[in-house]
C-alpha cells in the first residue's frame, strides 16, 4: 500500500536518509525501528507530507503521494501537542475537520470514542487541566477519528501508564482488524514483538534490516540452547554433536548453554544425555528485538 | 481553501471569546470616554470656580483705574495697611496681597507680592500683566487719549482657517482639528500593527511551543497556516477598532453634547450680559467667548473633516500595514523556541516601525506636504502610520492610490518571504537561530 523508494534528504551539512526504500502491505503493522537520530522522525515526516524528500519518491495506493493522500494519513507524532486553551471536544471537532470531516459526523465520532475510551465528561475540558496520560488519549482520539487507512505512531506507548498502553495496545489491534494499517516508530521492542508483523532499521540514515518479524529472528536463531539437569554426569563438547558454551552450578542442578553443530538436531543431544542425567528444563535461545536491535547497531558501529 | 477558513474561524473566534478581549473592547471606550468626560468637567469647573482672590493694598496715588477682575483672579482693593495684612493673611480668605507703593509710571518698582503658598509663573505673569496695562492705559490717558477711544482698542482676534478644497469648494478647517485627529491615527495605527502584529508571532511561538504544529502541518500546508493565523487576527482586530470606533463615537458624542449644552447656556447668558452693559463689553464675559471660540471651531471643522473617508482609509492601511509586519513577526516566531529569544529579531522589524512612528508625529503634523512626510507615506515600513497622519491634512489623491498600491506590492512580498521561513522554522526546535539561517531557509527549495 505504501512504498517508500530511494529516499535522500539532505539537511544543510547533515543527510538524514540516505537512499532509503520500503514496503508497506496493506493491513499490517509496521514497526520502523532505530535509535535516536536516526533518520525516523524525519522518513515520518516526508510520507506525512511535512516536508518533501531530496529526491526519491513516496507511492500510496498506487499514485504518488499527493495532498489528497492527508485524509487517508493519521499521524501521532512523538512530540504530542494540543491547543492547552482549547475544550477537548471543540479540539478534536477542529483536527478532524481539517482532515475533510463534516461537523455532524466527527460529533457523532467523538462521542463514540469518549464514550469507548471512559472520557465522556471531557468535551468541555481544557488541555491544560488534564493530565498528561489523558492529553495522550486525547490526541490517539484525534489521530485516528477520520478513519485513516494508514495510521502512523511515533512512540505512542510514551507517557502511558501500563493499564492505559493496555487500552491503547487493544484499540491497535482492533483497528488493524478492521483493516487499518500501520506504522510504529519506536524503540521501545518489547511492543514491536507484541505487535508487529514487520520491521525496518534504520540507522545512521541508512536501512540497515528490513523483513518480517518471524524471519528476522529465524536468522538470528544460532540452535543454542539452555538445558539444566540434575545428576554428576560431566557433559563435554567431544561428542561431535554440540558444544557447551556456558555451565553453570545452581545448588543440585546444573545449566549448560550449548550449541548445536550444524546438521544435528536436539533429539540427538537428548539421547547422549538421558542415560547420564535427569533433564528438568531446555529452552531454545532465541534473540529478542532487543537483542537484535543491539547487536545491529553496534555491528554498525564497528564496521 | 476550506482548510483557510477553518483556521481563520478558530484564531477569530479563540480571541473574541477570551475574556480579556471582552473587556478590553468595552473598558477602553469607557475609559476614553471617562477622560473626556474629566476633561470636559475640569475645563467647565476652571471657567466657574478656580480664581485667585487677591488683596490690594494700594498705596499709590497715581494710578486712578482698578485692577480688573475675572474669572481666573479676583482683585480686592482694601483700606489697611500692608503690614496688617501681611499678619492676618492666613486667617482671611485672601490668597494673596498685592501691594502696589508710590511709583512713579516711569520706574514701577518694589510692587510685591506676598501669598500663604508660592505664586505660580503664570500668575506672577498673569499680575504684571495687568499691572503693565494698567500703566499703558495710563500713560495714554495722560498723552489725552479718551477712554472711549481706549476701549475701542481693545479687539479680539480669532483667525478662522478655511482650507480650499481641490473642486474649489472652501471648506472649514483647523489645524487643530487635524492635528488632533492625526495624532489619534497614528498612535492607533502603531498600537493596532504591534498589538495585533506581536499576537500572531505569540500565536506561532505557542504552536511551536505546544507542539501542535506538526499535527496540524499534517493536515495543512505551513502557508495556509500562517495566512489562516495572520487574518483570523486582522479580523479581531478590525472587530476591536469597529467596536471602539462605534462605542466611543456613541459614548462621547453623549458627554461632548452634554457639555456643549452647557457651553450654550453660558455663551447666551454671557452676550445677555454683554447687551446689558452696552457697548462696554466687560473683560470676564468677553474672556468666556474667547475660551468658547477654539472648541467650536474644532467641532464645526471636524464636522468638516472626511471623517468616512478617513476611517475608510484608516482601515485599509490598518489591514494592508497588519498584513506586511505580521508577516515578518510570523516569521520570527517561527524561528524562535520562545518568547523571551525574540529580542534579538524584533529589533529589526521593529525599529522602522518605531522611527515612523516618531517622525509621522513630529515632522509630519508639523509639515504635512513637505517631501519627508512624502516619502514616510510612500515606504510600505512607515506608509501606514505617515499616511494615516497626513489624511486629516488633505492627501492628492494620486499619492494615497501610489502608496496604497506600493503597500500592497510590499505586504506580499512579505508574506512570500515569511512563509518561506515559516515553513522550515516551525520545525526547527533547540537550536539558536541567526539571521544566517534564516536566509539559509529562506533559500531551501520545495
Amino acid at each position: 500500500m505504501l512504498s517508500v523508494k530511494n529516499i535522500v534528504k539532505q539537511y544543510a551539512a547533515h543527510r538524514a536518509l540516505d537512499n532509503v526504500s520500503l514496503e508497506v502491505e496493506k493491513g499490517k503493522i509496521f514497526g520502523l525501528l532505530g535509535p535516536n537520530g536516526a533518520g525516523k522522525t524525519s522518513l515520518i515526516r516526508i510520507i506525512t507530507q511535512i516536508t518533501a524528500p531530496d529526491s526519491g519518491e513516496v507511492i500510496f495506493n498506487g499514485k504518488r503521494l499527493n495532498t489528497d493522500h492527508i485524509s487517508q494519513i493519521g499521524y501521532l507524532p512523538e512530540e504530542r501537542g494540543l491547543y492547552k486553551k482549547m475544550e477537548i471536544g471543540e479540539q478534536i471537532l477542529y483536527l478532524s475537520k481539517l482532515k475533510g470531516l463534516s461537523t455532524a459526523e466527527a460529533t457523532k465520532r467523538i462521542k463514540f470514542w469518549f464514550e469507548k475510551l471512559e472520557m465522556g465528561s471531557w468535551w468541555n475540558k481544557k488541555v491544560e487541566d488534564l493530565s498528561k496520560g489523558m492529553q495522550q488519549k486525547v490526541q490517539f482520539v484525534a489521530t485516528v477519528l477520520h478513519q485513516p487507512e494508514l495510521i502512523i505512531l511515533d512512540e505512542p506507548f510514551s507517557g502511558f501508564d501500563p493499564v492505559n498502553a493496555d487500552i491503547i495496545k487493544n484499540e491497535i489491534l482492533e483497528l488493524n482488524r478492521q483493516g487499518a494499517t500501520f506504522i510504529f516508530s519506536t524503540h521501545r521492542m518489547e511492543s514491536v514483538e507484541e505487535l508487529c508483523d514487520h520491521i525496518a532499521l534504520i540507522h545512521q540514515s541508512k536501512k540497515i534490516l528490513d523483513g518480517s518479524v518471524d524471519e528476522i529472528k529465524g536468522t538470528y536463531r544460532n540452535n543454542t540452547y539452555w538445558l539444566e539437569y540434575e545428576g554428576t554426569y560431566n557433559v563435554q563438547s567431544t561428542n561431535g554433536i554440540f558444544d557447551v558454551l556456558q555451565t553453570e552450578q545452581v545448588k543440585e542442578k546444573t545449566l549448560i548453554k550449548l550449541q548445536l553443530r550444524p546438521e544435528k538436531t536436539v533429539n540427538e543431544v537428548l539421547s547422549i544425555l538421558l542415560p547420564h542425567v535427569s533433564i528438568t528444563k531446555l529452552d531454545e535461545v532465541i534473540p529478542t528485538m532487543n537483542d537484535i536491535f543491539i547487536d545491529k547497531v553496534k555491528g554498525q558501529h564497528h564496521e | 481553501m476550506n482548510k483557510i477558513l477553518l483556521i481563520i474561524r478558530r484564531e477569530y473566534l479563540s480571541r473574541v471569546k477570551k475574556k480579556s478581549f471582552i473587556v478590553m473592547t468595552f473598558l477602553t471606550p469607557l475609559l476614553i470616554a471617562g477622560i473626556y468626560a474629566l476633561i470636559g468637567y475640569f475645563t467647565y469647573k476652571g471657567i466657574n470656580d478656580t480664581y485667585d482672590k487677591v488683596a490690594v493694598v494700594n498705596d499709590n496715588k497715581i494710578l486712578t483705574e482698578k485692577l480688573i477682575s475675572d474669572k481666573n483672579i479676583k482683585y480686592e482693593y482694601v483700606n489697611r495697611n500692608l503690614d496688617e495684612m501681611k499678619t492676618s493673611l492666613k486667617k482671611s480668605d485672601y490668597d494673596y496681597v498685592l501691594y502696589l507703593p508710590n511709583f512713579t509710571l516711569q520706574a514701577p518698582n518694589n510692587i510685591q507680592l506676598y501669598g500663604a503658598k508660592q505664586a505660580g509663573l503664570s500668575l506672577n505673569r498673569r499680575i504684571s500683566n495687568d499691572i503693565e496695562e494698567l500703566i499703558r492705559n495710563q500713560k495714554l490717558k495722560e498723552s489725552g487719549i479718551a477712554q472711549s477711544d481706549l476701549d475701542q482698542l481693545k479687539t479680539n482676534v480669532d483667525i478662522s482657517t478655511k482650507k480650499i478644497a481641490e473642486t474649489g469648494q472652501e471648506e472649514d478647517s483647523s489645524a487643530g482639528a487635524s492635528t488632533i485627529i492625526a495624532f489619534i491615527a497614528g498612535i492607533l495605527m502603531f498600537m493596532f500593527i504591534m498589538l495585533y502584529g506581536i499576537q500572531v508571532m505569540r500565536g506561532v511561538i505557542e504552536e511551536k511551543t505546544s507542539r501542535i504544529i506538526e499535527v496540524m502541518i499534517s493536515s495543512v500546508k505551513p502557508f495556509q497556516l500562517m495566512m489562516g493565523k495572520i487574518i483570523g487576527i486582522a479580523m479581531v482586530g478590525l472587530t476591536q477598532f469597529i467596536l471602539w470606533i462605534v462605542l466611543t463615537l456613541t459614548i462621547s458624542t453623549a458627554v461632548v453634547s452634554f457639555f456643549a449644552n452647557k457651553d450654550d447656556i453660558e455663551k447666551t447668558v454671557a452676550v445677555a450680559k454683554a447687551g446689558q452693559a452696552g457697548t462696554q463689553l466687560s473683560h470676564g464675559s468677553s474672556a468666556i467667548a474667547m475660551q468658547q471660540g477654539p472648541m467650536v471651531d474644532i467641532q464645526k471643522s471636524l464636522a468638516g473633516l472626511p471623517i468616512g473617508k478617513i476611517v475608510t482609509v484608516f482601515i485599509f492601511f490598518f489591514l494592508a500595514g497588519y498584513l506586511f509586519y505580521s508577516a515578518l513577526y510570523a516569521a520570527i516566531g517561527s524561528a524562535v523556541d520562545s518568547e523571551t529569544e525574540t529580542q534579538q529579531f524584533m529589533m529589526p522589524v521593529m525599529m522602522p516601525l518605531l522611527l515612523g512612528y516618531a517622525l509621522s508625529l513630529s515632522v509630519v503634523t508639523n509639515d504635512p506636504y513637505g517631501p519627508v512626510a512624502f516619502w514616510l507615506s510612500m515606504i510600505p515600513f512607515t506608509s501606514p502610520i505617515a499616511m494615516v497622519v497626513r489624511l486629516p491634512y488633505g492627501v492628492p489623491n494620486w499619492e494615497l492610490a501610489l502608496s496604497m498600491f506600493i503597500l500592497v506590492v510590499g505586504f506580499i512580498g512579505t508574506v512570500w518571504v515569511a512563509g518561506r521561513i515559516y515553513r522550515v522554522g516551525i520545525l526547527m526546535y533547540g537550536k539558536k537561530t541567526t539571521f544566517k539561517e534564516m536566509f539559509k531557509w529562506f533559500s531551501y527549495k520545495g
